[in-house]
């Protein structure tokens, strides 16, 4: 067994498989570690929803570009993972109005295809959703959905063809370092070693992170949403546009004759992921019946699809999200030790983020450097900051940055 | 160990599990066998109330110190109210014995199969039921040394049972067994072009096995397969004894509907397929090749 | 008309249960535990049947937990559910499918319900007996592994899954039934129920206070784990396969 590569990418989420391919393709040879199965932990829980239009240019330029990315991807793996059912934000009071006023007008100002939908419009394209009481609604039809299984076995197939090796059930128990530079890990499976190492554990970062008294400030909160069953009375199209509603904190969007209602809630459920079993497997994660967050889900699903209830057959989607305190991932390397890098801390963007991600901790990995404007998202911006050196510090900022997700009114200054 | 089985029958012949459970009751040390076919007392108004009530009449006036039944659904129902009408000592779905000196140890499975455990029962009547699929069934010579139960001389009470009325049974025919409950599930993926070839081929080989059809999600989506076979983190969760992935790359989000299966088989042209890492056989090689030969040789 | 019904607390099996290193039993640390999903199969049969119900008739559904002080939480779901009220008997030292029917006959016994609904068996020690044996110690008619539940006829007409294929009996009430997976599929708890709750009570019965002078029939006496990494042998070609699939 080959124990020697250029680069050792610790999970094999969406951020560790697209990190993989890139830098396979530019001939490095790595090796990808994971617990569990490939694309096992959020990865294998998302949903997937892209919207490209971001609160800046840059972020949107990412998107746009990781679009671009998994058209390719498309071709050469022969799945289909980008669903193209365009997307659409819903306001039912003046300070969601305003946001959405203010998103058409960013959107045209950087030539993004965006447009005001009327009621009526709205009503048409979604017939199975509450209308009645909206203020404006705005459209984007290059929006919809990334496969999250799709993107995956993607990533997977063009990196085996470059090279990547991975290896599963291998859980990293330990980081080297040697003369203050990473230099390998420890696995169940025995020894690995590279000069370079990419912490893209996701929930697991800042437990990896631990393994060299590093800080990473992200937190792992719960997360839930619901599929329903085909119903013959509620035609759900499988190219019905996705939809924010942020009032309700709600998004949406079709699934196998279904919908899938998910929510950003104000309460957050913890996970100590230290307290978690070894073999604890995200993808066999249920909610209780009496949960008050999947009730309160249901509840707000209700408000804007009323023929949701307890009632409505349905499946609840359980698993883990890792949030930061300002919402952005932890991108690059860190102060502290060379030749450690992360790429973790999505906030339940994860799979529309990679593609662009892979790039662009290939490039800081191999240049030190990326052409993207990446300053919102540096690795270093909160290291060594005071407030944010303890797990109940960094755990209470991510679940006030998780509250207002949804939550907070974009532009407003809160 | 005087021993009583409970026997079932089919409309010609005794059950294979009831061969099982005579197998079972005949190998124990010093076995004294005797054997109890209940419909054949109570074929009229055949309730768990009633046949449960035969049993503990013959084990109260025989004294057996062991009933055998084999696991089936019937003998769940029956034996268990009759192990309870008589002390309640029994052991359910057992896979194993050994004797630890005069002490009868049994294994049982547990936590659904992740754990196998060892017990032993008290009380003078021990109930077992046994998994038909763990033990040989008695050999049909030494049928010839049993005795059926003499049930003319049975005293049963059948004013204490209580006034249940069996009005039918929808015999299973040739409709395919729920994939939720099925011991062979046979499933699907996007290798299948059509409709007609996920008929044909993943649904001719359930049938040839006697199990359940289902699909993967992507089968579902492209409008090949309706919706209630669908396997996987938004459709149904199965743990067979057997699961068949044909053509199935074995994403996460399937797996999450099948990785409980006891013995997992993948069939699929792509040797990297994700699916082998979790199954326990695997065949690379094209489903339109490899099933139209496993259901002629099933078939033939 | 009251309906009893059972709730145990179980591991949640579709996660990896170990065992510990001396087999003594399971590595209960860090496990999560659930409401036994066909006790919620039956919570929620019995919540059909009160909404169903078009009679006057006030029915009550009360659910009782046998073990210990942790089984509150499974109580709380069943009551977020829509149950009325709960029962916890507590500190029982020896629990096997024999004492546990006991102690519910007991229950019974106190609370008088026309119906009581059990899941066919507990995904802990499958055993698939306690039903059984609550049954005959009452003297009571019973239905397993139902799939359909509806009143008429006798009291009761219940399809049952059998091997064979679906049974149908009827039964006069009281009457003891066990819940098959098909029965129907349980609600998430809505949030007015969960807050309502809040308030409903758990009548925690110290298990000496029933005096049930049983012992326990059945011992475990060690466990081992049948969790194997599966490694995949492939196969040569179609002949192989066939070996495996239909030896």
């Amino acid at each position: 067994m080959k124990t020697s590569f250029d680069v050792i990418v610790i999970g094999a989420g969406v951020a560790g498989l697209s990190t993989a391919m890139q830098l396979a393709k530019r001939g490095q040879s790595v090796v990808v570690l994971e617990r569990e199965q490939l694309g096992n932990g959020s990865t294998g829980r998302a949903a997937g929803l892209l919207g490209q239009l971001r609160g800046t240019a840059e972020s949107t330029r990412m998107l746009m570009d990781g679009v671009e990315i998994v058209l390719d991807l498309e071709k050469q793996a022969d799945v289909e993972i980008y669903v193209q059912t365009g997307s659409l934000r819903i306001a039912e009071t003046p300070e969601r109005a305003q946001e959405i006023a203010d998103l058409v007008t960013m959107g045209n100002s950087i030539g993004f295809d965006i447009e005001h939908l009327t009621q009526t419009e709205v009503a048409a394209k979604l017939p199975y959703m509450k209308t009645d009481d909206l203020l404006d609604a705005c459209y984007c039809s290059t929006d919809g959905h990334l496969q999250p299984a799709e993107l995956v076995s993607a990533y997977i197939k063009v990196g085996r063809k470059h090279g990547v090796q991975y290896h599963t059930n291998c859980a990293v128990t330990n980081v080297i370092i040697t003369g203050g530079k990473a230099t390998g890990v420890e696995t169940e499976a025995g020894q690995f070693h590279a000069p370079v190492i990419v912490n893209t554990a996701g929930p697991w970062s800042y437990l990896v992170a631990g393994m060299t008294d590093t800080v990473l400030p992200t937190a792992a909160i719960c997360h839930h949403y619901l599929t329903t069953r085909p119903d013959d009375s509620i035609k759900v199209d499988r190219f019905s546009p996705a939809v924010r509603n942020r009032h309700l904190r709600l998004y949406t969007r079709p699934e196998s004759d279904g919908l899938i209602v998910g929510m950003y809630g104000e309460e957050a459920t913890e996970y100590d992921m230290e307290s978690l079993p070894r073999d604890f497997d995200m993808s066999a994660m249920k909610a209780r019946l009496d949960d008050i967050l999947v009730a309160t889900l249901v509840y707000n699903a209700n408000q804007r699809f009323p023929w949701i209830t307890e009632r409505t057959a349905m499946t609840m989607t359980t698993g883990i999200m890792t949030f930061t305190p300002d919402g952005k991932p932890f991108c690059g390397k860190l102060p502290d030790i060379e030749g450690l890098f992360y790429g973790a801390g999505f906030c339940g963007h994860g799979i529309v983020q990679s593609p662009t991600i892979g790039v662009i901790m290939a490039d800081l990995i191999l240049e030190g450097e990326t052409q993207y404007d990446i300053a919102a998202i540096e690795a270093d911006r909160y290291f060594d900051m005071p407030e944010l050196q303890t797990r109940a510090d960094i755990k209470a900022a991510a679940y006030q940055m998780h509250a207002g997700y949804y939550g907070n009114i974009e532009g407003s200054k809160q | 160990m005087k021993t009583l089985v409970i026997t079932e029958r089919d409309a010609s012949d005794i059950r294979l599990g009831s061969l099982t459970a005579i197998g079972f009751a005949q190998s124990l040390p010093e076995a004294v066998v005797e054997t109890l076919c209940v419909a054949d007392v109570c074929g009229e108004n055949p309730t768990a109330d009633a046949h449960a009530a035969v049993i503990a009449a013959a084990v109260r006036q025989h004294s057996y110190e062991l009933v055998v039944a084999a696991a089936t659904t019937y003998a769940k129902d029956v034996v268990g109210r009759a192990s309870g009408l008589c002390g309640g000592s029994m052991a359910s779905d057992v896979i194993g014995h050994r004797f630890d000196g005069e002490r009868l140890l049994l294994d049982r499975p547990m936590f659904a199969g992740a754990v196998t455990a060892t017990v032993t029962l008290n009380g003078s009547a021990r109930f077992i039921t046994v998994r038909a699929s763990a033990y040989p069934p008695a050999n049909r010579s030494s049928m010839d040394y049993l005795r059926p139960l003499d049930t003319a001389s049975l005293a049963v009470d059948f004013s204490a049972v209580p006034a249940a009325q069996w009005k039918n049974l929808a015999l299973r025919t040739s409709h395919r067994p729920d994939v939720t409950e099925a011991k062979i599930v046979v499933s699907g993926g996007r290798a299948f072009k059509s409709g007609e070839d996920f008929e044909r081929l993943v649904g001719g080989l359930a049938d040839g096995l006697g199990g359940a059809a289902g699909s993967s999600r992507s089968l579902v989506d492209a409008g090949i397969t309706p919706n209630d076979l669908q396997i996987g983190q938004t459709g149904k969760i199965v743990a067979p004894d057997i699961y068949i992935a044909l053509g199935i790359s074995g994403a996460v989000q399937h797996l999450a509907g099948m990785k409980n299966s006891k013995t997992i088989i993948a069939v699929n042209t792509d040797p990297d397929a994700p699916i082998f890492a979790v199954a326990d056989f695997g065949l690379v090689g094209d489903v339109y090749e490899v099933v139209p030969q496993l259901i002629a040789e099933l078939n033939g | 008309m009251k309906i009893l019904v059972t709730c145990k607390r179980v591991p949640d099996t579709d996660q990896k249960i170990r065992v510990k290193e001396d087999g003594s039993g399971i590595d209960d640390s860090n496990l999560a535990y659930v409401l036994n999903p066909f006790d919620a199969i039956a919570v929620e049969e019995a919540l059909r049947i009160r909404e169903e119900d078009d009679t006057d008739d006030e029915i009550q559904i009360v659910v009782v937990g046998v073990g210990v002080t942790d089984y509150e939480a499974e109580l709380r779901t069943a009551l977020a559910m829509g149950a009325d009220r709960a029962i916890l008997v507590e500190n029982m030292t020896l629990m096997d499918p024999w004492t546990v029917a006991n102690t519910i006959a007991a229950v019974v016994e106190r609370e008088l319900p026309d119906l009581v609904l059990m899941g066919k068996q507990a995904v802990d020690d499958d055993a698939n007996q306690t039903g059984q044996f609550l049954a005959a110690l009452l003297q009571w008619p019973q239905a397993t592994f139902a799939s359909k539940i509806e009143f008429g006829g006798l009291g009761l007409q219940v399809a049952r899954e059998t091997d064979q294929g679906i049974e149908e009996i009827e039964v006069p009430l009281p009457a003891v039934v066990t819940a098959d997976l098909r029965l129907n599929e349980p609600r998430y708890a809505s949030l007015p129920s969960i807050l309502k709750a809040r308030k409903k009570e758990i009548e925690i019965i110290p298990h000496t206070d029933l005096q049930i002078d049983v012992a326990a029939q059945l011992e475990v006496l060690s466990m081992k784990s049948e969790i194997s990494q599966r490694s995949c042998i492939m196969l040569e070609d179609v002949n192989s396969l066939m070996e495996i699939i239909s030896p």
